[in-house]
C-alpha cells in the first residue's frame, strides 16, 4: 500500500538531501533582502492596516517564499522528465497516478514548510511579534499543497523548459507581486482588484496574515482556498494521466 | 533461480494489430506478434522504423491508437497495474538518478514495485553482484561509465522479477568490448532467470548473436519473422557480390560452389547476414 507515494517521496527527498545546503541557503536570501529593503529601511515608522509594516510584511513573505518553494518543484519535475527521464520510472511502476501526484505534492509542501520556518526565524531576529492561531497551520498546509499541485500541473503540460519559464514570467511573478504580499490589495485600482481576486494567493495571504496578526479570519476565504486546492489537485491528476514519455 | 513462474511456452505477451498515429503520420501500421515464456525476440529495423514506439506502448509509456496488448491473456489497458508487475524496462537513455548512489537507485525501485521490506536488501545485493557492481554500491551514479550505468539499469529492471524484459537499443553508443560483456549479461538473464526478452536493435550482429527469433520491422510494419538462420536460408546461404563500375550487384545462392560458378573477375563470395535479408526485403541498408 502507498508504494507509489512512498517511492516518489523517497526519490525526491534523497535528491533534495544531496543539495539541501545550497537550496536552503539560496532560498533564504531573497526574503532577507525584502525584509531589509522594505521592512527595515523603507517601512520603518510606516503602518499598514493598523500594523507596523514589518509585521504586515512577514506573513506576505511567508506566502511568497513558500509559494516559490512549493510551486518550484515544477522546475525540478521538468528536469526529471526531460533531462534525466526519471519520471519514466514512476510511469512504468505499478502505482497509481494519484500516488504520483500526492508524493510530488508532499515534497512541494515539505519545501514550502521549510521556507516558512526560515521566515519565522527572521521574524524572531527582527523582533516581530506573531500570534499563532490553529487556522494558520491548516492554511499553510492548504497553501503549499495547492501551489505544489499547480506546479505539477504546469510541469506536466509544458513541452520544454522554455514554456515553463514563460509561465513563470507571465503568471507566477505577477501573482506574487499583486496578491497582497507587499501591500493590501484594497489599495489597487479596480481593474487590478478584479484580477487579483481571481488568484488563490490573494486568499491564502489574507487568511495567513489574519491568523498570524490577530486579525479577523473570513471563512469564505478559507473555503475558497480549499476549492483552489481541490481544483489544482484535479488538474494535476488530469495532467499526469495524459502525460506520455 | 529458475523460471520461477513456470511459464515456459506459455504466451506471456500477445500484441494484436498495433497502430500508432502521431497526427496524420502513422508510426505503426498494424504490428502483431506473440512472446512465450523464456523467448528471446529481437525487433530489428532502421532508425525511425517504430521500434521504440512499440516498446513504449507495450510498457504503458505511450498510448496506442488502435489494436490490443495482452499480458497472460489480460488486456493491458484494462489492468495496467497488474500487468506492470510482469514488465521490466530498460529504456534507450539511462533514466537513473545521477545524484543518487547505485543503492539508492535500486532501493527506489524496490519501493515502487512493492517488494517487501525484509527482502529488499537481499535483492539489491544480489542485483549488484549480478551486475558486477558490488564495490560501487554507495557511489553516485554520475561517477559511473556508460557500460556500468547500462548494467545497473538492467539489474534494476529485474529487481521485481519481471516475466518479460524490454531492452531498447541496450548497447547503442558503447564500445565493442563493453558491448560483449553486456551481451553476456543479457543472455544470462534469459537463460539463468528464464526471463522472456524483447530487444530492439539496429545492430545486425546483436540480433544474430542473441535472438532466437527476429522480427524485421520497417516503416511501422513487420516485413519478416523467424529465427535468424531461417531468414537467411530463405534468401540463400551465400552471396555473390559482383563489383561493377558504379555499383555492387548481389546474387544469392544456397551453396558456396554455386555462388563461385557465377564469379568470373572482380567479385567476392561471402555468407549471408541478416543485413542482406533486410536489404533484400526493403531495398535499404539498416546502418545508414
Amino acid at each position: 500500500m502507498f508504494n507509489g507515494f512512498k517511492g516518489v517521496l523517497y526519490r525526491e527527498l534523497s535528491v533534495f538531501r544531496t543539495r539541501a545546503k545550497k537550496q536552503i541557503l539560496a532560498s533564504s536570501l531573497s526574503p532577507l533582502l525584502y525584509l531589509i529593503a522594505f521592512g527595515w529601511s523603507f517601512g520603518r515608522g510606516v503602518s499598514v492596516d493598523g500594523l507596523p509594516y514589518i509585521t504586515f510584511l512577514i506573513p506576505g513573505l511567508i506566502t511568497m517564499s513558500s509559494l516559490n518553494q512549493s510551486y518550484g518543484i515544477a522546475q525540478e519535475l521538468n528536469i526529471t522528465r526531460f533531462y534525466f527521464h526519471v519520471f519514466d520510472e514512476f510511469l512504468i511502476a505499478p502505482i497509481s497516478h494519484t500516488e504520483i501526484v500526492l508524493g510530488e505534492a508532499a515534497y512541494g509542501m515539505f519545501k514550502g514548510l521549510l521556507s516558512t520556518i526560515l521566515i519565522f526565524v527572521y521574524a524572531l531576529l527582527f523582533g516581530v511579534k506573531l500570534i499563532f492561531n490553529p487556522v494558520f497551520f491548516m492554511a499553510i498546509l492548504l497553501h503549499t499543497f495547492l501551489f505544489a499541485a499547480l506546479g505539477i500541473t504546469i510541469a506536466m503540460i509544458v513541452r520544454d523548459h522554455g514554456t515553463q519559464a514563460t509561465v513563470n514570467t507571465f503568471v507566477i511573478t505577477p501573482m506574487i507581486f499583486l496578491s497582497g504580499t507587499f501591500f493590501p490589495v484594497d489599495k489597487l485600482p479596480y481593474i487590478f482588484k478584479m484580477i487579483v481576486y481571481a488568484l488563490p494567493l490573494t486568499y491564502s495571504t489574507k487568511v495567513i496574515r489574519a491568523s498570524l496578526t490577530g486579525g479577523e479570519i473570513n471563512p469564505l476565504f478559507v473555503f475558497l482556498i480549499v476549492m483552489f486546492a481541490a481544483l489544482f489537485f484535479y488538474t494535476a491528476l488530469w495532467a499526469v494521466r495524459r502525460v506520455e514519455a | 533461480m529458475k523460471n520461477s513462474a513456470g511459464d515456459k511456452d506459455r504466451t506471456v505477451l500477445s500484441v494484436e494489430g498495433l497502430v500508432k498515429k502521431y497526427g496524420k503520420k502513422k508510426a505503426l501500421q498494424g504490428v502483431s506478434f506473440k512472446i512465450a515464456g523464456g523467448d528471446f525476440l529481437g525487433l530489428l529495423g532502421p532508425n525511425g522504423a517504430g521500434k521504440t514506439t512499440t516498446i513504449k506502448i507495450l510498457t504503458g509509456l505511450t498510448k496506442l491508437t488502435e489494436g490490443g496488448v495482452y499480458y497472460y491473456g489480460k488486456d493491458f489497458s484494462g489492468h495496467p497495474r497488474e500487468a506492470k508487475r510482469f514488465i521490466g524496462m530498460v529504456p534507450q537513455q539511462s533514466n537513473l538518478d545521477r545524484d543518487l548512489t547505485a543503492f539508492q537507485n535500486l532501493y527506489l525501485h524496490t519501493i515502487l514495485h512493492g517488494i517487501p521490506k525484509p527482502l529488499r536488501m537481499e535483492k539489491i545485493d544480489e542485483a549488484l553482484e549480478f551486475a558486477g557492481l558490488k564495490e560501487y554500491r554507495d557511489r553516485q551514479v554520475k561517477t559511473f561509465s556508460g557500460g556500468m550505468r547500462r548494467r545497473l539499469v538492467i539489474v534494476r529492471a529485474l529487481l521485481h522479477e519481471p516475466r518479460i524484459l524490454f531492452l531498447d537499443e541496450p548497447t547503442v553508443g558503447l564500445d565493442p568490448q563493453i558491448r560483449r560483456t553486456l551481451w553476456e549479461l543479457i543472455l544470462k538473464v534469459n537463460q539463468v532467470k528464464g526471463t522472456a526478452i524483447l530487444l530492439t536493435t539496429h545492430y545486425i550482429e546483436e540480433a544474430e548473436k542473441l535472438c532466437g527469433r527476429v522480427l524485421i520491422i520497417n516503416r511501422g510494419r513487420i516485413i519478416a519473422e523467424g529465427p535468424p538462420d531461417d531468414l537467411k536460408k530463405d534468401i540463400g546461404r551465400y552471396v555473390l557480390e559482383i563489383f561493377l563500375e558504379n555499383r555492387i550487384e548481389e546474387h544469392f545462392f544456397p551453396t558456396r560452389e554455386e555462388a563461385l560458378e557465377g564469379c568470373d573477375h572482380s567479385c567476392k563470395v561471402r555468407e549471408v547476414t541478416l543485413e542482406d535479408v533486410f536489404l533484400k526485403l526493403t531495398g535499404r541498408r539498416i546502418n545508414v
